[in-house]
Parts: structure tokens; C-alpha cells; sequence
């Protein structure tokens, strides 16, 4: 299956400042890509590249098979919604999507009968006749994303849906991204600087920082690319603990293994120049904590956060 | 002074008086006309040249006077061409010249043509015959007519603005 | 260009300010006309200049709404950030230029429709009325289709939404200023070729040279020359500005 989104060493430059460098990355469909990255470091300027606004200096790209040197009829599969995205105040949802619909070839009877259906979905179906200029951001941005869906879109394109929003309002317009993927089959580009969105909408993630690509993979594959500690927490009963300590020590991978303030409860580092996953040597460990017979009442594996990923790369860059 | 010393020296003056446009005469097609208020009307002037010299040099001007002493004249709004530089009229010639004018406002008026030479020579204008022009008054304006106008218009496009406004708030 | 044209116009008369702007320009012309019928002193060629008047009012003033409303087409939608979602649809710039320009005009028309029972009524008294709607239809729409493309022009290069207003307004008010200069200053040949060259100037002579002195339509058709060649000349270039120069950022970054 071809990518839906793929970019090949794009370029976007004004004059001197290169505010996009090399920017190549490959989205299937149904897939959602967070594009993280702090305050300027292209991810706007990107997406605008991506939806035809900016024309890259140097690189292409294509959109559902749809090259770049065809900007209409990129647009004409795509959805966005802009950062910062204006209304008018004076239209009524409405209206507005009805507009749009228009502008994208549909009658007269087909853009009213896909503004009902996208209003409903969207959660404004009982608002859809108020003015643009009574809506709360948090309305504002579900309109947005119901304009971005009024085409039937192979790819959506968001920038910072979330902004501005409280936590309830985030919730809400992720659980919308999420179906738009899922029921829509489209691929959804999202840009943020809030990880802990990437960490629950996307399955990958690409990390901008100045420009330029600094990491992108799965989640978990982005995330151990930091050089974070690795250790695991484990709770056993406290009559086990001693036994349990001399047991992990034995595991090959094991640097360290202690109990750790509360009763039962032991940190167990991992070694960072095994070369395992640091799963498989967690996964040792817990077999030889079954083999000795000590039983295991909770365990996880820490660090090497999406957010310590995050951190290290942008600030390497 | 006595008769015969009169009869003298209105005769020198007379005789060393500049003389008038020797063997020039100006003469209308008509005598009269009457007209509309707002009408276009035209007449003709011939400017003979009776003497056995060619006479050039001369301009022909329209002049118009308020006879009724009740009507505004600015002479521009009759006519806007009221001058002519005339081309050499040929011993015993002629020239004819059209004047048209319009008829803006009602009353009596007397229109007349001079002829004077353009080198500003201190002699008489020859001048033509006065045409007397009756112009009819006609109501051109129902000034009572505007209030529906000038009243209605608004009204109804205020209200559709404020119907309009009413509406999207609603 | 139909779909953005029809919801430009919904936006501009449904949404009011369309007919705020056209009630400002009845009430306008509905005193002009009530002092002139209430004139008793008027005379016949008085009468044939306030028909003159009526016609210029409504030239000027249409062509100044559809000045304006242009001037806000590009850069107005960049300020409210409403440009991007435009931008990011299959319709082309050109087709987005054209229906905003439509748009524009449209107030022009209505402006002219508005007039149309005025002069009606000042002019059929003096056998004016046919000639005079006809000129003030051929010169308006003329002296709108280049003042709302001028507009248009600057709202896709402006930094600001008002800096084209005001660059617009200037513009405008440099166009209009020879019109008030005494005939004094209108003479020599220099004057009289920057007045036919201006086309709002050339626009006011030629009209006013049709109503107030009856003139043929044909006697001083050279006076319409430079408000045709503004009208085409500028309607051209907006519609390919708009085309290929209407971009997220206005200015000399855009």
C-alpha cells in the first residue's frame, strides 16, 4: 500500500532563514503522525508546505498520490484546519460549512445534507443556527474540524486543535481525531507541542526542532531513542524482598536492584550498554523472580518518556 | 451758444468722429420668436459687406438683455458659443452664421449681434436688429411630489436594514 | 466564482451592511433632491446641474462603497484569519479575485438603482431623464469597475488591512481633489490634459457636458477615453494580481 503522505527532503527558505530543512517522512493511511516540536520550529511552516499555501524551495512531496507540482488537486483531497483559524462572525455554522461544501463541488442539496450530518458529528447540531460570533473556542475549533472533513478528505491536517482548550474541550476534539482516523480512514496529520497528546492520539510521531527532523518512529521507538535511565519498579511481598534482590542481581542486564522506601516495594536499574531492550531484560528478571517462587504483585518499566525524548532532542539540536 | 455755432460743432464732431464699419450691415432671418421654457432655438444672422473693399479682421458677438426687467440672464447659459471670428467677407459678400441657444428661463429677451473689429479700433460695433424672444413658463419640477420620494426611499430601505439586522440576530 | 460571488453578496446584503450603507446614500440624495424641488427661484439650467449634482453624488459615492468594500477583499480576510481556509480549497485565486470583485461592484449597482427614482423625478421636467441615467450608468460603472479593481490591487499587497484602507481613501481623495479647483486653475493645456488623464475628473466633465449642457453623446467622447483605459487597465491587473499574488502574508515578506 503506497503512503498516503510522503515528503522527500522538503526545503522551505526565505532568503537566509531556512525555516524547514530536510524534511522527508512517510504517513500510511489511517494513520495518525504527531508532528511535535517547541514554539518555532517549523511545524506550521510545514504543514503549510503540506496543504499547497507555501511552495517548498526545494524537495517534493505527494499527497495521496497527488504530487505537489498538482496543488489543486491536492487540495481537493485534503482537510485543514489552520492554526489560529478565523471565522466570520457574522455566518452561522450553517452557512459556513454549506459554503465550503460548495467551494468543493458539492450541490446545492449535497452541501446541506453533508453540513447536517458533520454538525451532528461534531457535537453542534442544536447551535448549528447561531452566529459564528456566539461560539466558544471550544466550538469554534469542532466547526473547524467538521470544515475539514465538509470534502470527505484522504488526509487532515491539524494544527494545534487543542489550543486554548481546557482539559475537558482536548479531550473532546481527540476523541474526534481518533474516530476521523479510525471510522474515515484518513490520515491525520497533527501538530503540537503537547506531548501528552501525542502519547494518546498518534501511533507515530515526528519531532521538529529548528527546522529540521529530529527523531520520528513509533512513539515507544522516538521515546528510547533518548539516552534516559532505564529501571523498572517491582512490588513483592516484604517477606520476599532480600530473596528478591539476590535473585535480579543474578539476571544478566541487571545493574542494580534495591528495595525502595516503601515496604516491598524494589527499584531495579537496567544496564545502558546491554544492547538488549530493555525488555527482554525486564522480562528475564521476572522469570527468575517466578523460577524462585517469589510472587510478583506489580511491576513497571520506567523511563525513557516520549517527554524525555522530547527534551533531549530539541535541545540537541 | 448760438444755433448756428451748434450746427458747427456737431458738424466737426461729425466730421472727425470715427467712423462706423463702413459699408457693413447685420441682418436677422427673423424679427421674433417664441418658445418653451427648455427648448433649443436657433436663428440666422447675415453680416453684409456693402462697401468695394474686402473687410477682415472682424468678430462677431452675441449679446442677450433681459427685456421684462424680471428675468435672470447670464448670457453663457443661453448660448456657449456667443463669439465668431469671421473669415474675410468680399466686397459686396455676405456671411451667414446660425446661433443656437437654449431657452432656460421663461420671460421676454431681446438677443442682438455686433460686429466689431478684432484690432480694438475705437469705432462703433455694427449691430443687427434686436430679436425679440417670448419664452412660455412650463413647470418643469412638482416640488410637492418629493416627499414620497425623499421619504418613502429611506424609510423602506431602513427598514429592511434594520429587518435584516433583526433577523441574523435572532 | 459563482459560489464565492453568492456568499460574498449574502455576506454583504444579508449581512447588513449592504443596505445600512445604501439607506445612507437614499437619505443623502433624498435631501439634495427635496432643497432642488423646493427651489422655487430654480431655472431651467439649475435645474439640468442638480440633476448633475444628483448624478455626481451617486457616482462618487458608489464608487467610493465599491472602493472601499474591494480594499477589504484580501487584506481583510488576513486580518480576521479567515484567508487560510480560502486558500486551502480547490477554488482557484482567480475565481476567489473575480467573486470578491463582483462583490464590490455590486454596491455600485445599487448605489445606481437607488438614483435612478431621483433623477427620474428631477429630470423629466427638462426632457432629461433617459440621456441622464444612461451616462450616469455608462461613466459610474466605468469609474467603479476602476476604483473597486484599484482597491482590490492594494488589499493583496497591503501589510495591513489598514494600510489598504487608507491608501485606498488617499488615492481616492487625490483623484477627486481637481474636481473642486476653480475653473481658473482648470485651463492651459497642462490642465486640461491631467484632467482628461484622471479619470474621475474626465468621468465629471463628461457628464456633466451631457446633463447640464446637452451636449451629444459623441461631441466629447474623447473625455471618455482615460476612464475606459483605467477601468480595463486596472480590472486586467487586479484579476491577475489577485491570481497569482494572493498569498497568507501581505507586504514585501507576502
Amino acid at each position: 500500500m503506497s503512503a498516503a503522505i510522503t515528503a522527500r527532503g522538503v526545503e522551505k527558505r526565505y532568503g537566509s532563514l531556512v525555516a524547514v530543512a530536510d524534511l522527508s517522512f512517510e504517513v500510511e493511511a489511517g494513520e495518525i503522525l504527531g508532528v511535535l516540536g517547541p514554539n518555532g520550529a517549523g511545524k506550521t511552516t510545514a504543514i503549510r508546505v503540506l496543504t499547497t499555501i507555501f511552495a517548498p524551495t526545494r524537495g517534493s512531496f505527494d499527497v495521496a498520490g497527488s504530487p505537489h507540482t498538482c496543488p489543486t488537486e491536492i487540495r481537493r483531497i485534503i482537510g485543514v484546519l489552520p492554526e489560529s483559524a478565523g471565522y466570520p462572525e457574522r455566518q452561522t455554522a450553517v452557512e459556513y460549512l454549506r459554503y465550503h461544501a460548495r467551494l468543493y463541488g458539492q450541490s446545492r442539496l449535497g452541501a446541506r445534507a453533508v453540513t447536517k450530518s458533520l454538525l451532528d458529528e461534531v457535537g453542534l447540531g442544536e447551535r448549528s443556527r447561531s452566529l459564528i460570533s456566539t461560539y466558544s473556542r471550544g466550538m469554534r475549533q469542532r466547526l473547524g474540524i467538521a470544515r475539514a472533513l465538509v470534502n470527505e478528505p484522504k488526509a487532515v491536517f491539524l494544527d494545534e486543535p487543542t489550543l486554548g482548550l481546557d482539559p475537558a474541550g482536548q479531550r473532546q476534539i481527540l476523541s474526534t481525531i481518533r474516530r476521523i482516523a479510525a471510522e474515515r480512514g484518513a490520515t491525520v496529520l497533527l501538530s503540537t507541542h503537547l506531548l501528552a497528546e501525542v502519547e494518546e492520539t498518534c501511533s507515530r510521531v515526528l519531532i521538529l526542532s529548528r527546522g529540521r527532523v529530529a527523531a520520528q518512529g513509533t512513539v515507544s521507538e522516538v521515546a528510547r531513542q533518548a539516552a534516559a535511565p532505564r529501571s523498572g519498579r517491582l512490588r513483592v511481598p516484604r517477606e520476599h524482598v532480600e530473596s528478591a534482590i539476590a535473585a535480579l542481581q543474578a539476571v544478566p542486564g541487571v545493574e542494580a536492584a534495591s528495595a525502595d522506601g516503601q515496604p516491598g516495594l524494589l527499584k531495579v536499574t537496567l544496564a545502558q550498554t546491554d544492547g538488549r531492550p530493555p525488555e527482554e531484560t525486564m522480562n528475564a528478571g521476572l522469570r527468575a523472580l517466578i523460577e524462585a517462587g517469589i510472587p510478583l504483585l506489580s511491576y513497571e518499566l520506567e523511563g525513557a518518556r516520549l517527554s524525555d525524548a522530547f527534551l533531549a532532542m530539541t535541545e540537541a539540536l | 451758444m448760438s444755433s448756428a455755432r451748434l450746427a458747427l460743432l456737431i458738424g466737426l464732431l461729425l466730421a472727425f468722429a470715427p467712423a462706423a464699419q463702413a459699408g457693413l450691415s447685420v441682418s436677422n432671418d427673423r424679427t421674433a420668436i417664441a418658445t418653451k421654457l427648455g427648448h433649443k432655438f436657433v436663428f440666422h444672422s447675415t453680416i453684409r459687406n456693402d462697401s468695394t473693399a474686402p473687410a477682415g479682421g472682424l468678430v462677431a458677438h452675441l449679446n442677450v438683455v433681459d427685456l421684462s426687467g424680471h428675468t435672470y440672464v447670464d448670457p453663457e447659459d443661453w448660448s456657449s458659443h456667443r463669439t465668431r471670428y469671421l473669415a474675410p467677407i468680399p466686397a459686396g459678400g455676405s456671411t451667414t452664421l446660425p446661433w443656437p441657444m437654449n431657452a432656460v428661463n421663461s420671460g421676454t429677451i431681446g438677443v442682438y449681434v455686433a460686429v466689431l473689429p478684432r484690432s480694438g479700433a475705437p469705432v462703433p460695433p455694427t449691430t443687427g436688429p434686436t430679436l425679440r424672444v417670448r419664452i412660455q413658463d412650463r413647470k418643469t419640477l412638482n416640488s410637492g411630489g418629493i416627499l414620497p420620494l425623499a421619504l418613502g426611499l429611506p424609510a423602506l430601505l431602513g427598514l429592511m436594514a434594520l429587518g435584516v439586522r433583526f433577523r441574523r440576530a435572532r | 466564482m459563482v459560489v464565492v460571488a453568492g456568499q460574498e453578496l449574502r455576506d454583504l446584503w444579508l449581512g447588513g451592511r449592504g443596505l445600512v450603507l445604501s439607506f445612507a446614500l437614499s437619505l443623502l440624495l433624498s435631501v439634495i433632491s427635496y432643497l432642488v424641488a423646493t427651489n422655487r427661484a430654480l431655472n431651467f439650467l439649475e435645474q439640468r446641474e442638480s440633476v448633475n449634482l444628483t448624478l455626481q453624488v451617486a457616482i462618487a459615492v458608489g464608487a467610493l462603497l465599491a472602493l472601499l468594500t474591494a480594499a477589504d477583499a484580501v487584506s481583510g480576510e488576513r486580518e480576521r484569519g479567515t484567508l487560510e481556509s480560502l486558500l486551502v480549497t480547490p477554488v482557484s485565486r482567480l475565481e476567489i479575485s473575480l467573486g470578491k470583485l463582483l462583490a464590490a461592484l455590486s454596491l455600485w449597482a445599487a448605489a445606481f438603482v437607488i438614483t435612478v427614482p431621483y433623477v427620474w423625478f428631477l429630470a423629466r421636467g427638462v426632457g432629461l431623464v433617459g440621456n441622464a441615467i444612461a451616462v450616469g450608468l455608462v461613466v459610474g460603472t466605468l469609474l467603479a469597475i476602476f476604483l473597486a479593481s484599484f482597491g482590490f490591487l492594494i488589499s493583496v499587497f497591503a501589510a495591513s488591512n489598514r494600510v489598504s484602507l487608507s491608501l485606498s481613501l488617499l488615492v481616492l481623495l487625490a483623484l477627486f481633489v481637481p474636481t473642486q479647483l476653480p475653473s481658473s486653475a482648470q485651463q492651459g493645456w497642462a490642465s486640461d490634459l491631467l484632467l482628461r488623464l484622471n479619470p474621475m475628473t474626465a468621468g465629471e466633465h463628461y457628464v456633466g457636458k451631457i446633463v447640464t449642457n446637452g451636449h451629444a453623446w459623441s461631441q466629447d467622447i474623447s473625455w471618455l477615453v482615460s476612464p475606459l483605459i483605467a477601468a480595463a487597465l486596472f480590472a486586467a491587473t487586479a484579476l491577475v494580481a489577485g491570481a497569482r499574488f494572493t498569498r497568507l502574508r501581505g507586504g514585501a515578506s507576502g
